[in-house]
């Protein structure tokens, strides 16, 4: 069943930092330059100079561990937001189609500090949610928007006859699309999904406006109380690299394993 | 022919140009973070008003100097100082050592002192020790942010602008804000919205005096505001200015 399908149809989606592979060896190596590099430029500032930078390395780590939890957290309720908005917007239900549709217009053209401010603020009035969790809810919402449009980009570049065949040999709809095409789909959309972690991981910083003790607001929070702002956001930018860089090997890792799988 | 048109030109633009730069008062640029009411914030008329920018214009009045506002978000405020954005900030800074090691402050303008306020349900706090095991708001960096670190076992919050972590209390996620006092009072005593929910405990727990900031070494300009803060006081001017925004 896996034959003769065009199932490595790249979807161009996201503003993440490029997926190097291996093939390409011009972003290859400039990745191993900007990882190693940044690596090296911490360890120097943090024993080279740690009269000026040591403290800061010290006053952010629970920053990291905040930053991730709001990202991993937020990116897996957007992949379930998405796969339902993505299944509702090739819905055959109008009504369906209408609401999954409507979700997407409408998120996509709030801007996600609107949208974070909107659901910490102004829900807060109504509803109690933690800083975190109306935190994570809000980066799922927005990104789910955009992850649905990834999900029904990934179902419909799955050939229609896999779907025709499988009706043929009498399964429902519903199976052919969990048995047959989801699987196969999953293989083309987990790239931009990867792009959406890494632009999701930036975007985290936006939640430090929530007064979330995240990478970014621990920097802002050092940096008021010392005025070091050059060393200080000299490290936060650092941090972020290298997560970001980390994040996207180990994205087209998992990429190619799951191409040599098939 | 053509040359000596050019340079009469030349002459003729620069003696325009350096007649207006004496004739002209000295304008500086001042930043100020706008929301910190009543001390500074923008009215319903989109201006920068209150205490301080009154003040400010009254100082620049008697030092012969015009003065431009800028609106500047407050955890930025400093580090546009050092990149010459501006000239000097007037923004309810008190002046600290920590500061005053990396700029320059004019004399003490007003003084004043920091403050909790709780939710009106809270009827046993009265310091920020009460609030152990709590959540404490505050603006990021400012000295009510120094005051709550300095409690052990109080989780400190911080926020953007004051008036975020007051609407963060609104919606009870924290249980205690610290901000000065002036502030305090214009939230908890005067906002309609918040009227019923909060209140200011105890009394002022710090004691701060407000300073204009400028950078490190520009001696000019502080000799320049210190005068003309010297003829303010002189003139009782700033206590007219206090009644008007601090009642």
């Amino acid at each position: 069943m896996q034959d003769n399908q065009p199932t490595n149809t790249p979807i161009e989606v996201g503003d993440g930092a490029s997926i190097p592979l291996k093939s390409d060896t011009g972003l290859f190596t400039a990745w191993r330059i900007a990882f190693f590099g940044s690596i090296v430029l911490c360890l120097f500032l943090a024993f080279g100079r740690p009269d000026r930078y040591m403290a800061i390395f010290k006053f952010v780590p629970e920053g990291i561990v905040i930053t991730f939890e709001v990202t991993v957290g937020a990116i897996l309720l957007a992949i379930v937001f998405g796969l339902i908005a993505g299944l509702g917007r090739i819905s055959a239900n109008r009504l369906i189609n209408g609401v999954a549709s409507l979700y997407v217009e409408v998120i996509r053209g709030i801007p996600l500090l609107v949208q974070l401010f909107y659901i910490y603020y102004a829900l807060g009035r109504f509803v109690k949610i933690p800083a975190i969790m109306s935190a994570i809810i809000a980066m799922a919402f927005c990104y789910g928007a955009y992850m649905a449009e990834i999900f029904r980009a990934g179902i419909q570049s799955i050939h229609k006859g896999q779907m025709e065949a499988a009706l043929s040999l009498g399964m429902s709809r519903r199976q052919a699309m969990r048995q047959v095409i989801l699987p196969q789909a999953f293989k083309t959309v987990l790239p931009p999904i990867g792009n959406e972690f890494i632009a999701l991981l930036k975007d985290s910083s936006l939640v430090s406006i929530l007064a979330v003790s995240d990478l970014l607001r621990r920097g802002r929070e050092y940096a008021s109380e010392t005025f070091d702002y050059f060393e200080t956001y000299t490290v936060i930018a650092l941090i972020y690299l290298i997560l970001t860089l980390f994040f996207s090997k180990l994205v087209s890792i998992m990429e190619e394993r799951l191409n040599d799988g098939c | 022919m053509k040359i000596l048109r050019f340079l009469s030109v030349t002459a003729l633009l620069s003696a325009l140009l350096s007649v207006s730069a004496f004739a002209a008062p000295k304008s500086i640029k001042v930043a100020t973070d706008a929301t910190w009411p009543p001390m500074e914030m923008v009215n319903s008329n989109k201006q920068i008003v209150g205490y301080d920018i009154d003040f400010l214009n009254a100082v620049a009045k008697e030092a012969g100097v015009t003065v431009e506002f800028k609106n500047t978000a407050w955890d930025g405020i400093f580090a546009g100082l050092d990149s010459g954005q501006y000239d000097a900030i007037i923004s309810s800074v008190t002046i600290t050592e920590e500061r005053k090691a990396k700029y320059d402050f004019t004399d003490v303008y007003t003084s004043i002192g920091q403050i909790l306020v709780v939710p009106k349900t809270d009827k046993t706090s009265k310091t920020i020790a009460d609030l152990k095991g709590k959540k404490v708001g505050s603006q990021i960096g400012t000295t009510a942010t120094m005051e709550i670190k300095k409690v052990d076992g109080v989780d400190s919050k911080t926020y953007d602008e004051i008036g975020l972590a007051f609407e963060d209390m609104a919606a009870g996620r924290i249980s205690g804000v610290v901000c000065d006092e002036p502030v305090a009072a214009h939230f908890a005593l005067q906002k309609q919205e918040y009227k019923e929910k909060f209140k200011i405990v105890g009394k002022p727990f710090t004691k701060e005096g407000y300073g204009i900031v400028v950078k490190k070494g520009n001696k000019e300009l502080v000799d320049l505001l210190n005068k003309g803060i010297k003829s303010v006081k002189a003139k009782k001017l700033d206590a007219k200015i206090h009644t008007k925004w601090v009642k």
